[in-house]
């Protein structure tokens, strides 16, 4: 028997054309969750001449404070925050010991690649995951320079100690710091400037950068800083003095 | 002069065999994804520095190959190549079921795949995803129209079929770009990366061709005049050796440029060095060059086979070197500086693909293996003689 070559590519068109003009259902730009004033910007700055090498602060009590788990697989580990340690090839400074997270830039290109628009930015400048529109095709830990994102890849659920203001990421989800939005919509510090602060002298400093009067818009103003690959034109706010 | 088109008959046991052993892949291919889908990417050999593994490369692979699959077609249609057109509708019915089943591998690999509805009702536009969702369905949509026109409308197949090559090249362009735009990664951002992979893509597709045409024509007992593979041969020839040029035309900008030295050094001696120069160089361009151009083999059909095959593996290797060297490559976040982390930070990422990630690959390949074996089955999409024009030769042979 052979099919009538009519009706297998009339079928064939519809059930394409229907793929085709899906997305157009909603050709416009996807809804973002911009609730947040556009008058501040958030960033924050980290003196590195501070920061202790064997000091973990800020990255344990971010994992505590969001519920980033640890599977045990460094491969697949989840880092919201991670100290680095950078050795100058040359040895003409000495080792200097620095937290790295997600710079919330403000031409983010975890943002720009995301086709579903799940990755956004609020109006105070934070970079956030919509986990319920993620869909884990990972294009943007390809694009980040920070290697700030992780995919969870093994399934999670809340810990006992857990904290309930931070809901558990789902699996096959792309996930990173969010400045401890929650926090900062509380009117608090993120948790890892806040542990930072009881540690050590207080390596990390959060602030709106918009608001002259700021702690750190005053320090951004009087000290040089840095931050990491400003050659790519991202403009990352996470500011470093001292590196 | 094009003698009728036919259906394969698919009586044949081997037909059925086929049948068989195809489904059993896309079989083990949907338990693949269950188990994935279960248990979570962490059961695949991906992780949080390469992100994207085999399966990727089975997709992007059979994208690119789906574009160059349409050769034949724009080869008659645009270039009147006129010993083609008989093969015009195996070529744009051939580039339909690759591209389904690279897409399909594409979303069963998403970290939530049940999300899909959600990529169809926003987009970004500023995504090179986004744009090549629809880069892919409208070539679909093109390549279909195009195979009508050959079916029902002959008067339309001219245009219809110049949309289709003017399509395939922005397409192909575009899935070059989702590399080369990412300014982050060295071993990616390339403004050749687009035209690199379109030369790829004409030399997987041109080979991919003539490997399913020289084998469908045996199998099904139906003749083929040799000059034709020969005629293809040399069209081979020509887009291996444009791979080639793109090759070493990116290699000698970069080395021109001493912000490039350490990665392009990297790629050329470092841990995935084999990749490049045993899989890319040797097996993809030098290895089926030298049997096409070699004055025996070149000129039998099996050997042009075998050149064929290895112009396949080579597209293969073309894809893991870029897509796995590219996220492998440890950021260079403090030039000047060494780096270390608990999250490996300035170490080169290793990737170990796992069985679930190879049955995934496969099963996508089985897909359009599937499509394809009903084309030929209920689809009139081959002459049942196929031979060249009368006063035609080869124009050239080794």
């Amino acid at each position: 028997m052979t099919m009538d070559r009519r009706s297998v590519l009339g079928l064939g068109g519809a059930v394409a054309a229907g793929v085709a003009l899906a997305p157009g259902v909603h050709l416009i730009a996807a809804t973002q969750t911009t609730e947040a004033s556009g008058s501040s910007r958030w960033a924050m700055l980290i003196d590195v001449n501070k920061c202790s090498s064997d000091c973990n602060a800020c990255t344990d009590a971010c994992r505590k404070e969001n519920n980033v788990p640890l599977f045990g697989d460094p491969d697949r580990d989840i880092h919201w925050i991670r100290k680095i340690e950078i050795r100058d090839k040359e040895g003409r400074r000495p080792t200097v010991s620095l937290p790295v997270l997600c710079n919330h830039c403000e031409n983010p290109p975890c943002v720009h690649v995301c086709p579903t628009a799940a990755s956004f930015v609020r109006k105070d400048g934070i970079v956030l995951v919509d986990k319920h529109r993620c869909i884990g095709c990972r294009y943007c830990m390809i694009a980040c320079p920070y290697k700030a994102r992780s995919l969870v890849y093994f399934p999670t659920e809340l810990p006992a100690d857990g904290n309930p203001d931070v809901p558990i990421r789902g699996k096959g989800v792309v996930e990173k710091c969010t400045f401890c939005v929650h926090r900062v919509d509380a009117g608090l510090a993120p948790a890892c400037v806040e542990a930072c602060d009881k540690a050590s002298e207080g390596a990390m400093l959060f602030g709106d950068l918009n608001d002259p009067t700021s702690e750190i818009s005053k320090r951004v103003r009087e000290v040089a800083t840095k931050a990491i690959r400003e050659d790519l034109g991202l403009k990352p706010h996470v500011h470093y003095q001292g590196l | 002069m094009i003698s009728e088109f036919t259906t394969v008959e698919g009586r044949l046991p081997a037909f059925y065999t086929l049948l068989i052993i195809l489904g059993g892949f896309v079989g083990m291919a949907a338990a693949a994804f269950f188990y994935v889908e279960i248990y979570g990417h962490g059961v695949t050999g991906m992780n949080n520095k390469v992100v994207w593994g085999l399966p990727h490369i089975f997709a992007i692979a059979m994208l690119v190959m789906a574009s160059g699959a349409l050769n034949l077609g724009s080869m008659s249609t645009i270039f009147a190549a006129k010993q083609f057109k008989q093969f015009g509708r195996f070529s744009a019915y051939l580039a339909v079921a690759l591209l389904i089943g690279g897409l399909a591998v594409l979303l069963f690999d998403l970290g939530r795949p049940d999300r899909m509805l959600l990529a169809m009702m926003y987009y970004n536009f500023s995504s090179m995803f986004s744009w090549n969702v629809i880069l892919y369905t409208g070539f679909m949509m093109l390549c279909l129209l195009y195979l009508w026109t050959m079916f029902e409308a002959q008067k339309y197949t001219k245009v219809v079929g110049s949309a289709a090559f003017f399509w395939r090249l922005v397409l192909t362009t575009g899935t070059g770009s989702i590399f080369g735009v990412i300014h982050a990664r060295e071993v990616f951002h390339s403004a050749i990366t687009g035209p690199t992979f379109i030369a790829v893509s004409l030399s997987s597709g041109t080979a991919v061709s003539i490997l399913l045409l020289v084998a469908t024509y045996k199998a099904a007992g139906l003749e083929m005049d040799k000059k034709l593979v020969f005629g293809l041969r040399n069209a081979l020839i020509f887009f291996l050796l444009l791979v080639l040029y793109f090759l070493f035309v990116e290699k000698f900008v970069k080395f021109y440029s001493p912000a490039f030295y350490d990665v392009e050094t990297w790629i050329l001696t470092g841990p995935l060095a084999w990749l490049y120069w045993g899989g890319v160089i040797l097996a993809g361009i030098v290895a089926p060059l030298g049997i096409l151009f070699n004055s025996t083999l070149g000129n039998t059909v099996k050997g042009v086979m075998w050149g064929s095959a290895l112009a396949v593996i080579g597209e293969f290797a073309f894809v893991a070197h870029v897509l796995i060297a590219g996220q492998s490559y440890p950021f260079n976040m403090f030039p000047g500086y060494e780096v270390s982390s608990v999250f490996q930070d300035g170490m080169a990422a290793t990737y170990s693909p796992t069985l679930p990630e190879l049955v995934l690959g496969l099963g996508g390949v089985a897909i359009a293996g599937l499509i394809y074996l009903l084309g030929i089955r209920f689809l009139r999409l081959l002459p049942e003689k196929a031979v060249v024009p009368k006063g035609w030769d080869v124009p050239w042979n080794p």
